[in-house]
């Protein structure tokens, strides 16, 4: 079982009052930036575009695991306890993890009725730079279908 | 320094932080864009109220219902006569929208606590993770206020009697470069542009760098002499969902006492999406089909 799937089992078995919770949990789990990384955040390189706020993101595949190093201020707590969320998911775990986890992963974990349309767009941008770059990394499409199109 | 139209709707921090334990007759309520703000740290005996969780209808495109709206207000505490203050981040945005919607459903007494959250935590008050909880009131909803809302037609009816508009939009929004915010492309129009004849006053023109309104001297050359409104013109302002143009309502209405603005929360969304509508596109300087 991987680490996701545990995650996702809390979430899910959690009413929307205690998925917030939960959130705030991470939200104070959110690991500090590496100093060797605050240059690259501060030179605006790994920001995620479709976050309002100045989302820090990124991830890498270091002798077969994900490791994602991120920075999120403190006043955009949504992003920076989804990040967090991520960063428990996958750290350590093969690019497989990643690349394996369901596309819809913010419906499944029952966070999008929380936040409503307006405040998604964000998080997908979040996940999809997740996946788009580990599967960059390891060569793989996380889309195959889509080359033949 | 002439004071504000209506200066009873702003409260300063300082006011907040001595009416902190007046629970009985005042409320305060956090409203903020990111839904788990409030939960990481708030002014203490303050409630959450969130826009999309609690003021918006779940199915509908619109707004509780009025008896939604009395159990919303029963279960923090509020009663009719209660003065409910509202603050929250990012300048107040989601501070006067949900004012607004108080106000559209026929609450009385509310106010703004200027500078927000931003302000409250600058001067290095306290917040709290404890969530408070009040005796539950027995709360009867007034008539909506119709007065302060208004849906497509009639602002086709107003742009056609060349009555002012005001888009809060970004420029690049307004001229047509972008159909939504930088960032938040899910809110997005199939068509770009503004509606005719409206005039482009950014929302955040109104406020200074702590948060705070700017002063009624300084608000009054934006919107009188560079955008040549009057206070007796009927107004309308919208955004692209109705938000941003909360905060240039309250700033017209109150702030600067004009007697008759409505915001329209269908806003770009709704009018760059309907099909057949005149839009207009460019700067205003550059257009040709002002009449």
């Amino acid at each position: 079982m991987r680490k996701l799937d545990t995650l996702l089992e809390l979430f899910q078995e959690a009413d929307p009052e205690e998925r917030l919770e939960l959130l705030l949990d991470f939200v104070d789990r959110l690991p500090p930036l590496p100093l060797e990384y605050v240059p690259l955040r501060d030179a605006g390189l790994g920001m995620v575009h479709e976050c309002q706020s100045p989302v820090f993101f990124l991830p890498e595949v270091q002798e077969g695991q994900v490791r994602i190093y991120a920075d999120v201020p403190r006043e955009a707590p949504i992003p920076r306890a989804f990040v967090a969320l991520l960063v428990e998911a996958f750290n350590g775990e093969p690019p497989e993890a990643v690349l394996e986890a369901p596309e819809d992963l913010l419906n499944r974990l029952g966070i999008a009725p929380l936040l409503g349309m307006q405040r998604l767009r964000g998080l997908t941008g979040i996940y999809q730079k997740l996946r788009r770059e580990i599967g960059a990394k390891v060569g793989l499409s996380i889309n195959p279908s889509s080359n033949s199109a | 320094m002439a004071t504000y139209a209506h200066p009873e709707v702003l409260v300063s921090t300082d006011w907040v932080a001595a009416h902190l334990k007046d629970t009985e007759h005042v409320r305060i309520v956090e409203s903020d864009e990111d839904v788990l703000l409030y939960e990481t740290g708030h002014i203490p005996n303050a409630v959450k109220i969130d826009w999309v969780q609690d003021l918006q209808d779940p199915v509908i495109r619109d707004y509780i219902s009025r008896e939604q709206f009395e159990e919303l207000c029963a279960a923090r505490g509020i009663a009719n006569d209660t003065l409910v203050v509202f603050y929250g981040d990012k300048h107040n945005w989601w501070a006067c929208y949900a004012f607004w919607v108080f106000k559209l459903l026929g609450h009385e007494r509310c106010a703004i606590m200027d500078g927000g959250r931003q302000k409250w935590i600058a001067e290095g008050r306290p917040l709290t993770r404890e969530v408070p909880s009040f005796p539950r009131t027995v709360y009867r909803a007034r008539k909506p206020d119709r007065s302060i809302r208004t849906f497509w037609k009639e602002v086709m009816a107003h742009v056609q009697a060349g009555k002012p508009l005001i888009d809060v939009r970004t420029p690049a929004e307004y001229r047509g470069e972008l159909v939504h915010m930088p960032d938040y492309p899910q809110e997005g129009a199939l068509r770009a542009g503004h509606i005719p004849g409206a005039r482009n006053v950014p929302w955040s023109m109104a406020v200074r760098e702590d948060g705070t309104f700017k002063s009624r001297e300084e608000l009054e050359r934006i919107y009188l002499q560079d955008k040549g409104l009057k206070p007796d013109d009927e107004v309308i302002t919208y955004c692209r969902i109705g938000e941003r143009s909360s905060h240039t309502w309250f700033v017209l209405k109150y702030l600067l006492g004009f007697k008759n603005v409505k915001n329209y929360d269908g806003s770009w969304t709704e009018w760059g999406n309907l099909v057949g509508v005149p839009i207009e596109r460019g700067d205003p300087e550059t257009k040709v089909s002002d009449g």
